[in-house]
């Protein structure tokens, strides 16, 4: 048992904290108008070193695992979910690649991670799963991404990847601005395709992860922003922070993101280790992190009172942003699914224990 | 006990037909806008006549519902097409109730009469918040003072519906700050005044459909006669403009209370339509919180309705009008922020009503008493709070 952060967590936090604070924060309505984050910032972030952070190295990645990418993410979501997103060429639609062939397919179709200037893009295709040469066609109504050039298909029974055959058409958004507003149609055949539930079920954990981890940052912020704004407003003689019914609603979202934090680092760490549960694990912290966003996201606002509902502070932002993050990767309800499952299989196998 | 007289059903059903062909279709407009629509635009003028032929119900006896049940029907209904454009409405708005409780007859003839049947719309404002705080009415800054013509005015306000295209603007101000909060007083600043200046139409989450404006007071002349009440309350009944405007929130809590109950409604049918559609209706998940969805609907609307009928029946209502507005106004995020999680991806994609719904409700715990003064409203009556 061991909370303690290594040394090198440390200088990551610190460099990307840096990096969230002076060159995200101060532009987020900027980028949301903009809907992009715009090249100069993302090359910024690329000199950094950490864009493919959790990638295997042998891709081009850093290979450092997906605890250290939901820190990081908490980190960048803290100053602009959205922008996070948007800085993020690669994952999580590189996940299902690698859950199923390993970094190989990549290396074949000649793309480096570390060389190539590819940005990837990830949907959800319930039909996934078929074999390759087999053709694959569907609709998505939403995805916070700009158009990519490799568009990746997850559902429960495998994935598939296509190189061309798709199209993306700009839909105005609910949030996440800075990332771009997407609808995504395609037809076409893919030049990898797998059925494999387990592995699918693989992926999709480490994309929920990746999602909680957006939600983490949001919430973190909105109840740390709350809170700061709590103790300088004055109402009633005195800060409102010190009015019991803000005061605790305050610790209970305080508490809220705590907890969320906690079980999406122990479902990374699952993950990282390979662990049976971490499927499980990952499903319940996505779950979790969507009832949080619920209850700190407008919070976060009413805490403001009429300030909170004009664009001048961040905290609408969050609440919409959290609010989207959650429709992702399947949603509320599939999550849910998977983490009762997953709860069946532990059981199962302590019994067969 | 929960259903109304066939006479108020015909009113609500005006209210409906207008609702769906017209406010609907103007609200998103706003919406997609990120603006009100112009005071200009044909919408009102449409309005205006529409009112014209049907004013709704009054005192007559026609419709057997009292004041406040008729008011929480047709809010209910009003918002359940668009809430925004529903405030946006031509009318004197909030200050009419404070102006006919409080006015001397010249204000009441001068202000309200010009509303009376007038063909084109107008607009009254009303503003009591300032930057510095909403919650604490004590606490206003704005000051009036007293020169030989009149009054001066100086201070700041914020999020004041309407009040760039009002008429006038019911300003709430400090005319003796010795006396604390009932040194209170309210004054007509009308449209043109030269002192009413930094004008700026605030870029909301939601509720786009009408304009929330903040504006500085800086030496703001108002005449003699733009006093609320006259210069000399004492002599006019319910006039101290902190009661008459303390006492008109109380009523219209139950109204806002109706009005969280539409945009509930509308957000719960978005929700139920996509998952008959979607084939989402089979899996019991969905069922599940669609039922939780209603039950939590029927709950906020039973309730705003019981402290409608308290009122009209002279019943003190004051914990059930907090508590309807409370529940009510968190019922309607509640029940948005389900109903895209049911409607999904398509709600990301920022076309679907119910993506709308979820940016305009959460004002709704925020304006007229937010929900933490509310509860303390209700604990001061159920557990003797002090103050
Ligand atoms: C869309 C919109 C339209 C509006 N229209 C109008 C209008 O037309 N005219 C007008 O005058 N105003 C209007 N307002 C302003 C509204 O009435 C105020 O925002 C509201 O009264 C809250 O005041 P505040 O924003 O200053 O928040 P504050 O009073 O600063 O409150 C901030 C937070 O502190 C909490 N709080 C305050 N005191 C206590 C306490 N004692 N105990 C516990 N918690 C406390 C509040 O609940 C809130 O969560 C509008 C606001 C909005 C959002």
């Amino acid at each position: 048992m061991d909370f303690a952060r290594g040394e090198s967590d440390e200088i990551i936090a610190e460099t990307i904290g840096r990096f969230a604070a002076d060159e995200l924060r101060p532009r987020l309505r900027e980028f949301e108008a903009a809907r992009t984050v715009g090249e100069s910032v993302r090359e910024r972030f690329a000199a950094l070193g950490f864009e493919a952070l959790d990638i295997a190295e042998e891709a081009g990645g850093a290979g450092l695992g997906l605890l250290a990418r939901v820190r990081t993410n908490r980190l960048l979501a803290e100053a602009d979910a959205g922008a996070a997103l948007a800085l993020d060429r690669f994952a999580p639609a590189i996940y299902v690649i690698e859950a199923f062939g390993g970094v190989e397919p990549l290396k074949s179709l000649g793309m480096n991670l570390g060389q190539s200037d590819l940005r990837f893009a990830l949907v959800t295709d319930p039909g996934a799963g078929d074999v390759a040469g087999v053709r694959v066609a569907g609709h998505v109504a939403w995805i916070p991404a700009a158009p990519a050039d490799v568009l990746v298909g997850l559902g429960p029974q495998g994935a598939w990847v296509l190189k061309d055959g798709f199209a993306f058409e700009p839909v105005r958004g609910a949030a996440l601005h800075a990332a771009g507003a997407s609808a995504v149609r395609f037809d076409g055949t893919p030049i990898l395709a797998w059925h494999d539930p387990m592995r699918a079920a693989r992926a999709l954990a480490r994309i929920r992860i990746y999602y909680a981890s957006l939600i983490w940052g949001v919430l973190s912020d909105a109840a740390g922003f709350s809170r700061s704004y709590a103790l300088d407003r004055v109402a009633f003689g005195k800060p409102i922070a010190h009015h019991q019914a803000l005061a605790f609603l305050i610790v209970d979202m305080y508490v809220a993101v705590a907890r969320l934090g906690l079980l999406i680092e122990d479902a990374a760490m699952a993950i990282d280790a390979g662990e049976g549960r971490a499927v499980g694990a990952a499903a319940a912290a996505f779950v979790d992190a969507i009832e949080a966003s619920r209850f700190v996201g407008p919070n976060g606002v009413q805490i403001l009172g009429g300030h909170g509902f004009m664009r001048d502070f961040p905290v609408e932002k969050a609440m919409r942003d959290c609010r989207a993050l959650g429709l992702l990767a399947g949603g509320c309800d599939s999550a849910r699914e998977d983490a009762g499952a997953g709860l069946a299989a532990t059981i199962s196998e302590r019994i067969a224990a | 006990m929960n259903k109304f007289s066939a006479a108020l059903n015909v009113h609500i059903e005006q209210v409906r037909e207008w609702g769906q062909r017209e406010v609907r279709p103007a609200g998103l407009e706003a919406d997609r806008n990120g603006a009100p629509l112009p005071p200009d635009h044909p919408y009102f003028a449409g309005y205006v006549d529409f009112r014209r032929r049907h004013p709704g119900p009054v005192d007559d006896g026609a419709v057997p519902e009292g004041p406040a049940v008729r008011m929480a029907a047709i809010n209910e209904e009003n918002a359940y097409w668009d809430r925004g454009m529903g405030v946006a409405a031509p009318g004197p708005g909030l200050p009419a109730p404070i102006v006919a409780a409080a006015g001397t007859p010249e204000q009441r003839e001068h202000f309200l009469g010009p509303f009376r049947g007038s063909e084109i719309p107008r607009w009254g404002s009303f503003a009591l918040t300032e930057p510095s705080g909403g919650s604490d009415t004590t606490a206003f800054r704005t000051r009036a003072t007293r020169t030989d013509r009149g009054f001066l005015l100086n201070g700041a306000k914020c999020f004041i519906g309407n009040a760039a295209r009002a008429d006038w603007v019911l300003v709430q101000a400090n005319l003796d700050p010795d006396k604390g909060r009932s040194g209170q007083r309210s004054f007509f600043v009308e449209r043109g005044n030269r002192g009413m200046t930094g004008i700026k139409v605030e870029n909301k989450m939601g509720l786009r459909a009408y304009e929330s404006v903040s504006f500085i007071l800086e030496d703001c002349e108002v005449p003699r006669d733009n006093i609320l009440g006259g210069e000399r309350p004492e002599q006019t009944s319910r006039s101290s403009a902190y009661g008459a405007t303390m006492g008109t929130l109380n009523t219209t809590r139950v109204g806002v209370a109706a009005s969280a109950v539409g945009l509930a409604r509308s957000a719960y049918d978005e929700a139920l339509n996509f998952a008959k559609q979607s084939g989402a209706f089979r899996s019991i998940r969905v069922r599940d919180r669609l039922e939780a969805m209603h039950r939590q609907l029927r709950a906020a609307w039973l309730m705003t309705l019981r402290a409608a009928w308290k009122a009209d029946s002279r019943i003190p209502n004051i914990v059930d009008a907090s508590m309807a507005k409370v529940f009510a106004a968190e019922t309607a995020q509640d029940l948005a922020s389900a109903g895209m999680e049911i409607v999904g991806l398509e709600a990301g994609a920022g076309h679907h009503l119910v993506e709308k719904l979820f940016r305009d409700a959460k004002a709704l715990n925020i304006v007229e008493g937010t929900g933490q003064i509310q509860r303390i409203i209700m604990a001061r009556h159920l557990v003797g709070l002090p103050r």
